[in-house]
């Protein structure tokens, strides 16, 4: 109602104006990033692995010694951990998921096809995997005992049988049925024919570059004859604790040329799991208190200015009270006069939210800023205006029209 | 007449305690976030090896073509085959292949639990190349590689846990069932980030205990403990796999001028060209000879994190900035019959500009105090949101306590440029009449 | 048109009670020119103030256009100003961040008055004082006089019942004086009725009857001996 003569009065104030628009534009601009890098973070520390996670102990072991070969010796360590008290089932593997460390793989559907349909990784397990991650098959059936093989990690990695991922089998084939399909691991490799598709397993890795391939596993049934290896162990409910406590001191009993790190050696899950989301966890944490903070000195500032500039106009809102102004004109005044700066701030700072946007994305694979999110700063930041200028504006309407008739 | 303004400062800012406390938070915030997230960035970006920085260079050849690399930029490590090449060609004054393995070192005393080790396969010249500080004997020679000696460097914490810090020079060391001789102990010897290895460690790791020379570890088949990236399969066995175009080797050269860094360039060009006419590469010769801090960029030492954290700080400290802006013109601008009064007493422009440039020298130290504080908080949160071999790099340290203050007083001494300039405007007269 | 009886106003701090008015009188007719007069703090001020209804009182009856004012709400007395009350101020309060047009249009605005009749009303207000030819001046850019007639225009702009001035020519040179006081005289004789407060006897005497307050009370010129201490005190200064 009073817009165009509050626009007039602005022009006679630019540098405050400019001053409380700017601050909003530049909190709008980080707040919508620093909120969509926290959706960002949380929808991925959220992501489940297709496990069930509880009671399942990982162990990083190195054999040492000069021995090449090292079947027998993971046979026997396997051996002693499955008969151990409170274990349910136990094997081992090259890598699990969330571990942060892998093996990565093209994989095609014609042999020779210079480029690969899609990214996998590659699990090497054997017929106890399925039953320790309590990962659930959906179609086909698991690896037997007598199919799984040593296999030395230099030679090919292609095996007869392969279980991959149910999101593998859609991104492959079209209809998503893939049960005795065959599909190929290395360009000169040979064929695999998949015999069984679980419902979910997450990769290693939790970054963004395995992103566009992150539920894409294929598990073959080999124990790589390497002197690295991980051993997963699922524990009888309520013997997680024990279990882990005892594992170190049954392995090193088993055999003593071995390095278990004292740190992450042996660790729950759910330790592999708040270790691998670490950094986004954080991210999200500072970013909320970036937030938090931003808001608080951006509603701080307007107060400061807004209370200033009642001061510093006692005397008209006097003359306009007595020129018949109510209470509640001058109330509105004060609030859509923020409003209006808030509003070129929030024009402002848009743009600038996307210009800042555009930039986290050339340089660190971000994704685009939905419009969602500076809609949300914008309606935030338009509220946060009106709050901060409530209780300077309820000063101004409660200045009295006597105040006209003094003189300074 | 400092003291004076000081003390108009002073009794100003206690008159408003509230506008006050406002700008100093403004301030200690926005310069507290910037200082934290700086210390992160700071530790991440440093030059790990100063006094050498610009006379060692990481060199790359592209042994995998056009169709296995993106953007024309060779694999970021080389093959055993031409590691091994330009080791021999000695076409730099130093020079050396390195890459990781992951021995465990068995105690004499069989009552002990072998340890697991950190360690490189490296040259004689790594220990001279990159001022690895030797406190016994000193690295092996360059006959030892020739030789392919079973020699060792340790570093002073394994020599504490095996010898118990005595002279070990001479002695063995059990790696794996197998001896090798010690030829010297260094120091605890950790250059962050560790720009030799910047490809498996993105940078930053625990110090390595172990080193021994490339050529046994070859004979020894250690296979790389870090990143092994192969563009076709090598095929079964060792002899096939050193054979390959796998990649898992890094290999650094010290060349003391540009001009010699220039020739080296020349000969690398030279060498991949030969391997075109030999038919090898497929390819025009694609090589690159890279310095510390050129190759550190290159790899993104910097973690992501690190460089958005500082980038939303940055606005964060000018928002803050912005905001004190305002408060300043708020409080100067309340005292402008003061002001006048002032003027008309005979103050000039200068003085005014003295008077209020110091009281908002004031809220900047006050800030910057605060600041502190906070950044002392910040730097012990950083390990929520850095991994730890980062956070343990930020430090609050004298130089970043020096920072802190200054930052935090020149940021509010810009801010306060424009309301002192306003303010310096207050006409005497007018603001003598009655308003 | 304005009828106090037995008005009161007290001012109470926390120790003493001082009376601003006391059985204050006055009784303005439609169509009237009342000079109200009296040494600085008599209450001249404060009878204004709350005839303006800019301030309560506390005691006695105060009757506006027939409507007895000490019942209304906040928002009334509001709506009362805006639409009976024309003000004229000493310091002539004009907006220092609004043009011209802008100020003569702030009462209106409160009125709710469509954009076209805002239109018409300034600028005849403006063509009355003389300054349309400013209307896109700031005050700042004008000279006493001429912000006088901008507060006299933005004044009679709404049309109002009653015109209260305070001191309208007191930060005035003579020259514009007499000119803001040719204005008003020209605005009454139009039917306007109007109130002045002034300390200026020659003021004063232009006016159709002068009321004199002494003491916070209206006191009969004829009969009260310091009123002819005052005028004879007068006389021989002139």
């Amino acid at each position: 109602m009073q817009i165009k003569p509050i626009l007039a009065a602005l022009r006679r104030h630019k540098a405050g104006t400019i001053l409380i628009a700017l601050q909003i534009a530049l909190t709008l601009a980080i707040v919508c990033n620093a909120l969509f890098i926290i959706q960002e973070r949380v929808s991925r520390l959220s992501r489940t692995t297709g496990m069930d996670e509880s009671n399942v102990i990982a162990i990083a072991n190195r054999y040492v010694g000069p021995a090449t070969v090292f079947g027998p010796t993971i046979k026997t360590d396997l051996a002693a951990i499955r008969n151990m008290a409170g274990v349910e089932d136990a094997y081992a593997t090259n890598s699990y998921p969330l571990r942060n460390g892998g093996w990565s793989m093209g994989v095609r559907l014609i042999p020779d096809a210079k480029k690969e349909i899609t990214s996998t990784t590659l699990y090497f397990v054997d017929d106890h995997a399925l039953r320790t991650l309590g990962v659930k098959l959906i179609e086909g059936r698991n690896f037997n005992a007598g199919e799984v093989i040593m296999l030395d990690p230099r030679k090919s990695t292609a095996l007869p049988q392969v279980i991959i991922t149910k999101a593998l089998a859609q991104k492959l084939f079209a209809d998503g049925k893939s049960l005795g399909k065959t599909i190929y691991l290395s360009q000169e490799g040979k064929p695999s024919t998949v015999i069984g598709v679980v419902e979910k397993l997450q990769v290693p890795w939790v970054g963004t570059w395995a992103g566009s391939f992150d539920q894409h596993a294929v598990l073959l049934p080999a124990t790589l004859d390497a002197n690295y290896q991980n051993f997963l162990v699922r524990a009888r409910p309520g013997q997680q604790e024990a279990v882990l406590k005892a594992l170190p001191k049954l392995l090193i009993d088993t055999n003593r040329m071995r390095v278990i790190p004292e740190e992450g050696g042996v660790r729950s899950f759910e330790d592999v799991r708040r270790r691998a989301y670490e950094t986004d966890r954080g991210m999200a944490i500072l970013m909320g208190i970036v937030c938090a903070v931003l808001l608080a000195i951006t509603a701080a500032g307007i107060v400061g200015l807004s209370s200033f500039w009642v001061g510093q106009r006692r005397k008209q809102i006097g003359v306009r009270r007595a020129l018949g102004a109510t209470k509640g004109d001058i109330l509105s005044y004060f609030m859509t006069e923020n409003f209006l700066i808030a509003l070129g701030g929030v024009i402002v700072g848009s743009a600038l939210a996307y210009g800042m946007n555009q930039w986290l994305l050339e340089q660190f694979e971000m994704q685009r800023l939905s419009l969602v999110y500076v809609i949300t700063g914008v309606v935030a930041l338009l509220l946060l205006g009106q709050a901060a200028v409530l209780a300077p504006a309820l000063r101004a309407s409660r200045v009295s029209p006597v105040e006209a008739t003094r003189s300074v | 007449m400092f003291a004076y303004y000081l003390q108009l400062g002073l009794r100003s800012l206690r008159r408003n305690p509230m506008l006050t406390a406002l700008m100093v938070m403004a301030i200690g915030f926005g310069v507290a976030a910037s200082m934290t997230t700086y210390s992160v960035f700071r530790a991440t970006s440093r030059n790990p090896i100063p006094q050498k920085s610009d006379v060692l260079y990481m060199a790359q050849v592209d042994n995998w073509g056009p169709e296995n690399t993106e953007k024309g930029e060779p694999p970021n490590a080389l093959s055993y085959i031409d590691a091994m090449a330009l080791m021999r060609a000695k076409k730099a004054s130093r020079q050396t292949a390195i890459y990781p393995i992951g021995p465990s070192v068995i105690p004499e005393d069989a009552g002990r639990l072998p340890m697991r080790q950190g360690a490189y396969a490296v040259g004689a010249d790594f220990f001279t190349m990159f001022d690895a500080p030797f406190i016994q004997g000193g690295p092996w020679t360059s006959e030892d590689d020739d030789k392919h000696a079973s020699t060792i460097v340790i570093d002073r914490k394994l020599n504490e846990k095996l010898f118990n810090g005595g002279q070990s020079v001479g002695k063995q060391v059990n790696l794996d069932g197998r001896l090798f001789r010690v030829t010297g102990v260094i120091d605890e010897w950790n250059p962050q980030p560790r720009f030799f290895d910047v490809v498996n460690t993105g940078g930053f790791d625990d110090a390595p205990g172990v080193y021994i020379p490339y050529n046994r570890a070859i004979d020894l088949q250690l296979a790389t403990n870090g990143n092994n990236n192969c563009s076709s399969d090598p095929g079964e066995g060792w002899d096939n796999y050193i054979r390959s175009e796998c990649i898992w080797n890094a290999f650094w050269v010290e060349l003391p001028t540009k001009a010699a860094a220039a020739d080296y360039k020349r000969f690398l060009q030279g060498y991949a060209s030969e391997q075109q006419r030999a038919g090898r590469f497929r390819w025009a010769p694609n090589v690159r000879l890279r310095g510390v801090m050129e190759w550190l960029d290159v790899q993104h030492v910097v973690p992501p994190e690190s460089q958005i954290s500082l980038a939303v700080a940055f606005g964060f400290l000018i928002i803050c900035l912005v905001n004190t802006i305002g408060l300043l013109l708020a409080k100067f601008m309340r005292r402008a019959p003061e002001i006048g009064v002032r003027r008309a007493l005979g103050a000039s422009r200068r003085t005014i500009y003295a008077q209020f440039l110091i009281e908002a020298g004031t809220v900047g130290l006050a800030g910057g105090l605060l600041g502190l504080i906070l950044t002392g908080i910040g730097v012990l949160g950083v390990g929520l949101v850095f991994p730890k071999d980062i956070a343990r790099l930020a430090t609050l340290d004298p130089s970043l306590v020096l920072l802190t203050l200054v930052v935090a007083i020149a940021a509010s001494l810009i801010a306060a440029f424009y309301p002192t300039w306003r303010a310096a405007q207050v006409q005497p007269a007018w603001q003598l009449k009655s308003n | 048109m304005l009828k106090m009886s037995h008005l009161a106003k007290v001012y109470r701090t926390e120790v003493v009670e001082t009376y601003a008015l006391r059985d204050f009188n006055i009784n303005v007719k439609e169509g009237e020119f009342v000079a109200v007069t009296g040494p600085s703090g008599s209450g001249k001020t404060t009878f204004l103030t709350i005839a303006g209804l800019l301030e309560t009182f506390t005691g006695g009856e105060y009757h506006l256009d027939g409507v007895e004012v000490s019942k209304l709400d906040d928002n009334a007395r509001s709506r009362i100003r805006n639409e009976k009350i024309g003000f004229i101020f000493q310091a002539f309060n004009l907006i220092p961040d609004l043009n011209v047009f802008d100020n003569v249009e702030v009462p209106l605005r409160y009125r709710g008055m469509k954009a076209a009749e805002r239109k018409q009303r300034i600028m005849d207000a403006l063509e009355r004082v003389g300054l349309a030819s400013r209307a896109k001046h700031y005050p700042a850019e004008l000279s006493g006089g001429q912000q006088q007639r901008v507060a006299i225009a933005r004044a009679l702009a709404g049309s109002p019942r009653l015109l209260l001035a305070d001191e309208p020519t007191g930060n005035l040179d003579t020259q514009m004086a007499r000119g803001v006081m040719e204005l008003l005289e020209e605005i009454h004789r139009e039917g306007a009725t109007i109130v002045m407060v002034t300390h200026d006897p020659e003021l004063a005497a232009r006016a159709q009857r002068n009321v004199h307050v002494i003491d916070g009370q209206v006191v009969d010129l004829a009969e009260d001996p310091r009123f002819h201490a005052a005028s004879h005190l007068a006389d021989t200064a002139s």
